[in-house]
């Protein structure tokens, strides 16, 4: 007990742990969507900064969320569940790093970071602003993100997920071929 | 939604923030180095992940027990072209 506790403690896990918390916690969504009939409960992380968004346009401009296609058909505005997983992301990422003794507010990312793109601050925030665009963009196009799509949607071997994959990678390795590219 | 809701959905949204904390997938290099092939930490986590679920979720979806969820809508066009946009952000900025 004393030995799981220290390893609970850690600050790294070995990933294929970590990933078997994950499949849990995505059974249990499964388990809580049969429970509440209702298919909009799934394991997702982007769609919710929509949704966020939907929600505080309603409170300024009401008809034109109404009357928005989006978030007609795609994704509801307001407190969803999705929004709501996503606080839970925050406290969870939060208490991860508290239990291991690391939690710690940084204005710039680790070392890795510095030796590529150097250590000025507004270097990081303006590519970490077009970078998220370009995130929320690609997985609004493609209907969900890494978790909301590639997990969620390739434990059910759904085509779209393994599809959205081959993408991402197939962007990504030439980025970061760029990035690295002298000392790939 | 209910309070119950609400509960269950920040319960569950702290195991998932858990879990990618303690994979170290909160971190740039974690990201950026699995398109690099230097880490592959995010491929290993992803698919165990998937295992799991998929066996626990057939298993209870065979038992009666569950419902398999929906799955997300294929539209190859779409989900390659997001995935590619996708792909230089998460490339480029670690997250």
């Amino acid at each position: 007990m004393t030995q799981i506790i220290a390893y609970i403690k850690r600050d790294m896990w070995s990933p294929y742990i970590a990933g078997i918390l994950l499949g849990l916690v995505a059974i249990l969504i499964a388990v809580t969507a049969t429970a509440y009939r209702d298919s909009a409960m799934a394991l997702g992380a982007s769609g919710a900064f929509e949704s966020i968004f939907g929600g505080l346009t309603q409170l300024v401009s009401p008809g034109w969320v109404a009357k928005n296609l989006y978030f007609r058909a795609v994704r509801l505005p307001g407190l969803t569940w999705e929004v709501v997983l996503l606080f839970g992301l925050f406290i969870g990422g939060a208490l991860g790093a508290i239990s291991s003794r690391t939690w710690k507010i940084r204005w710039m990312p680790d070392k890795q970071w510095a030796e590529a793109f150097g250590q000025s601050r507004v270097t990081r925030w303006v590519l970490v602003f077009f970078g998220a665009i370009l995130l929320e963009y690609g997985a609004g196009m493609a209907g969900g993100c890494t978790s909301g799509l590639a997990i969620w949607g390739g434990l059910q071997l759904a085509p779209a997920a393994f599809v959205f994959m081959g993408g991402m990678f197939a962007s990504g390795i030439p980025t970061a071929l760029l990035v690295y590219r002298r000392r790939y | 939604m209910s309070v119950a809701q609400i509960i269950i959905a920040l319960v569950l949204g702290t195991g998932f923030g858990f879990a990618l904390q303690k994979a170290g997938l909160t971190q740039y290099h974690k990201i950026v180095n699995v398109f690099r092939f230097t880490d592959l930490a995010v491929l290993k986590f992803m698919l165990t992940a998937l295992i799991v679920a998929m066996a626990g979720l057939f298993g209870l979806g065979v038992l009666g027990l569950v419902d398999l969820p929906v799955p997300p809508q294929t539209y190859i066009v779409g989900n390659l072209l997001g995935g590619l946009v996708f792909g230089v952000g998460m490339a480029l900025v670690g997250i």
